[in-house]
C-alpha cells in the first residue's frame, strides 16, 4: 500500500447502517473515503443528521463500520485505543474527579506511575490555560473551561490522533470564537493529526487545513473537499475567508 | 469588585431604619412566631381539654421525658430504650445494605443475574414491610430477630432499587471515555460505575433509614419490652398521653439525628455532590 507512508489515517469506503427495533434499518453513512496526513487539521463539516459524529466514533473504534475500514499507520482499526483521543460535545468529564484527576485518568488507566502522570497532567493543564484550577471540580467550571479539561484529558493520554466531536457546540457564540482560537494555539504548540467535526462553516474555515463537507440528510455522503490556504492566525473578516465562506455556503445550501 | 459591593451593602443597611414593616417581613421573626403559636395552640387545647384527657401540656411532655431518664421503665432508662431501638435499626439496616446494595449493582451489571433475581424481587417489592410482622413473629418469636427481620425486609427494597437504577441511569458516553483512553471492562466498572452510582446508593440509604424507623416502631408496638415504640405503647396502656407524646417526639428526634449521620457521611464520601444537590 503506497498510502501507508503518506497518510496517517485512511478511511476506505465507509458505510454504516444501524438496525433499530430488530428490523428497521437506518443508513447513516454511505461510501465515505477520507485520508488525513500526519499533523494535518482536517474538519468534517456537515449539517445535523449527516452522520458526521458516527464517522468520528467509527474512527475512534467505538462503532464498527458496516462496510469499509479505517486504517491507522497501515494497521486496520479494530477497536478503541490510546493512539486516538476523543473530545466529546457534552464534555463527559467525571464529576467526582477534580480537574487534575480528570486529566490524569488516561495515563492512570495505562499504569503510568503517579509522579510521572501528575507531571504530564500538569503540563497539559498549563497548555490549555487552566493552571490554578487543578483542585476544582467540573461543576465549579464554566462550559469553556470544562471543554479545556476535555481537551487536556485527551492530550494527556499522548494520542497521535485527536478526534473532536463538535467540541464547542454547547458554548455561547463569544466563548466559541475564543475557544476556536485556543484550539489552534494548542494544536500549533503540540501538533497532532486532528479530525474536527462541526456544523459551523465559520468555525471550519477558521481552524481547518482542509474541510471535507458531507451532504445531509441521512445517509451522509461525501460532498466537497476544500483546501484552506489562509495563513494563521486567520481573520473572520479577511477577503479570502469571506470568499471561501460564500463558496461553501452556496454549495451546501443546495444539499439542504 | 467584592469590596465595592460590600461598601454599597453597608450604606444601604445604615440607611434603613428599623420599622415594624421590616420586622414583620423578617423570616427569623416569622419562624419564631410560627413555633410559638404552635406551642400556644397546643397548650390551649390541652388546658381546655378538647380531646377529653387525651392531650398533655407541652411542659408535662418535657417533664415526662426528663423523668424517664432516671425512672426506669421495664428495667431500662430512657437511654436504654433509645439504644434498644437504635440497635435494631443499625443491625437491620447494615444487613440490608451489605446484601442489597451489591446485589443491585450486580443485577445492573450482569443481565443473567438480573434475569434470575428480578422476577422474584418484583414479586415481593409491592408488599408493605409491616405485612411481614405476624409471619416473622411466627418464624422467629417475639425476640430481637423478628424485629431486625422486619427492618431488613423494609430497607432491602430501596437499597437494591437505588443501587440498581444508579448504575442503569449512567450516561453511556462516560464508559466511552474510559474505552477511548485505553481502559477495559474492569476500569469501566471501577472508574465509572461505582463512583457514578454512589449518590443514588446514598439516596437509597436515606430512604431506607426512614423506612427502618417506621418498621422498628411497628414491630415494637406489636410486641416488645424495650424501645421507643414500647414507651408509646406503655403510655397508651397506662393512659398517659404525656408518655405517648414524649415517645413520639423522641422517635422523631433520634430518626432526624441518624439521617444527619448518613447525610454527613455522604458529604464526606462524595464532596463533588455538595453543591450540585444543594442540601
Amino acid at each position: 500500500m503506497g498510502e501507508k507512508s503518506e497518510y496517517k489515517i485512511v478511511c476506505e469506503n465507509i458505510s454504516k447502517t444501524f438496525i433499530q427495533k430488530g428490523t428497521q434499518q437506518v443508513h447513516v453513512l454511505e461510501d465515505i473515503s477520507v485520508s488525513v496526513k500526519e499533523n494535518e487539521f482536517v474538519v468534517i463539516l456537515g449539517p445535523g443528521q449527516s452522520g458526521k459524529s458516527t464517522l468520528l466514533r467509527i474512527i475512534a473504534g467505538l462503532e464498527t463500520p458496516t462496510t469499509g475500514r479505517v486504517i491507522l499507520d497501515g494497521q486496520e482499526v479494530s477497536g478503541p485505543g490510546p493512539d486516538r483521543g476523543l473530545v466529546f460535545q457534552s464534555y463527559m468529564l467525571f464529576p467526582w474527579k477534580t480537574v487534575l484527576g480528570n486529566v490524569e485518568i488516561g495515563p492512570k488507566l495505562r499504569g503510568v506511575p503517579k509522579e510521572e502522570r501528575r507531571e504530564t497532567a500538569q503540563h497539559y493543564i498549563n497548555l490549555v490555560g487552566l493552571d490554578g484550577f487543578e483542585k476544582h471540580y467540573p461543576h465549579q467550571l464554566s462550559g469553556g473551561m470544562k471543554q479545556r479539561v476535555g481537551i487536556a484529558r485527551a492530550y494527556a493520554n499522548q494520542p497521535e490522533v485527536m478526534l473532536l466531536d463538535e467540541p464547542f457546540g454547547q458554548l455561547d457564540a463569544q466563548t466559541r470564537y475564543f475557544m476556536e482560537k485556543e484550539i489552534v494555539r494548542i494544536w500549533e504548540a503540540e501538533k497532532r493529526t486532528v479530525l474536527f467535526v462541526t456544523n459551523n462553516i465559520d468555525e471550519a474555515i477558521y481552524v481547518g487545513d482542509r474541510i471535507i463537507s458531507l451532504k445531509g440528510k441521512l445517509p451522509g455522503k461525501m460532498h466537497e473537499v476544500y483546501k484552506v490556504e489562509l495563513p494563521r492566525p486567520r481573520e473572520h473578516t479577511d477577503m479570502k475567508f469571506l470568499q471561501l465562506r460564500h463558496e461553501i455556503t452556496e454549495a451546501s445550501e443546495l444539499t439542504l | 469588585m467584592s469590596t465595592v459591593a460590600n461598601e454599597i451593602q453597608m450604606v444601604v443597611k445604615e440607611k434603613r431604619p428599623l420599622s415594624l414593616k421590616i420586622v414583620l417581613k423578617n423570616q427569623w421573626f416569622l419562624y419564631t412566631v410560627s413555633i410559638v403559636a404552635f406551642f400556644l395552640v397546643w397548650d390551649y387545647a390541652a388546658t381546655t381539654d378538647v380531646l377529653k384527657g387525651g392531650l398533655a401540656r407541652p411542659y408535662q411532655v418535657l417533664l415526662q421525658s426528663i423523668s424517664m431518664i432516671t425512672d426506669r421503665l421495664a428495667g431500662l432508662s430512657l437511654w436504654g430504650h433509645i439504644w434498644a431501638s437504635t440497635q435494631r435499626i443499625l443491625i437491620g439496616f447494615a444487613v440490608a445494605a451489605v446484601v442489597a446494595v451489591p446485589l443491585g449493582l450486580l443485577m445492573a451489571l450482569n443481565p443473567y443475574i438480573n434475569a434470575v433475581v428480578k422476577p422474584v424481587f418484583d414479586l415481593f417489592k409491592p408488599m408493605p414491610p409491616i405485612a411481614w410482622i405476624s409471619i416473622s413473629i411466627l418464624w422467629f418469636g417475639i425476640g430481637e430477630t423478628s424485629k431486625v427481620f422486619i427492618i431488613v425486609i423494609g430497607t432491602f427494597v430501596p437499597c437494591l432499587l437505588n443501587s440498581y437504577n444508579g448504575v442503569r441511569l449512567i450516561e453511556p458516553q462516560l464508559y466511552d471515555v474510559v474505552r477511548v483512553l485505553g481502559g477495559n471492562r474492569r476500569d469501566e466498572i471501577l472508574q465509572v460505575c461505582f463512583p457514578a452510582a454512589f449518590p443514588a446508593i446514598f439516596a437509597g440509604l436515606q430512604i431506607s433509614l426512614s423506612i427502618a424507623w417506621t418498621c422498628v416502631l411497628a414491630a415494637e408496638l406489636v410486641s416488645s419490652r424495650s424501645g421507643l415504640g414500647f414507651i408509646i405503647f406503655q403510655g397508651m396502656t397506662l393512659s398517659k398521653p404525656a408518655m405517648v407524646l414524649s415517645g413520639m417526639i423522641l422517635i422523631a428526634l433520634v430518626a432526624w439525628l441518624t439521617t444527619l449521620l448518613v447525610t454527613g457521611l455522604e458529604k464526606l464520601l462524595c464532596p463533588w455532590k455538595r453543591e450540585v444537590v444543594g442540601l
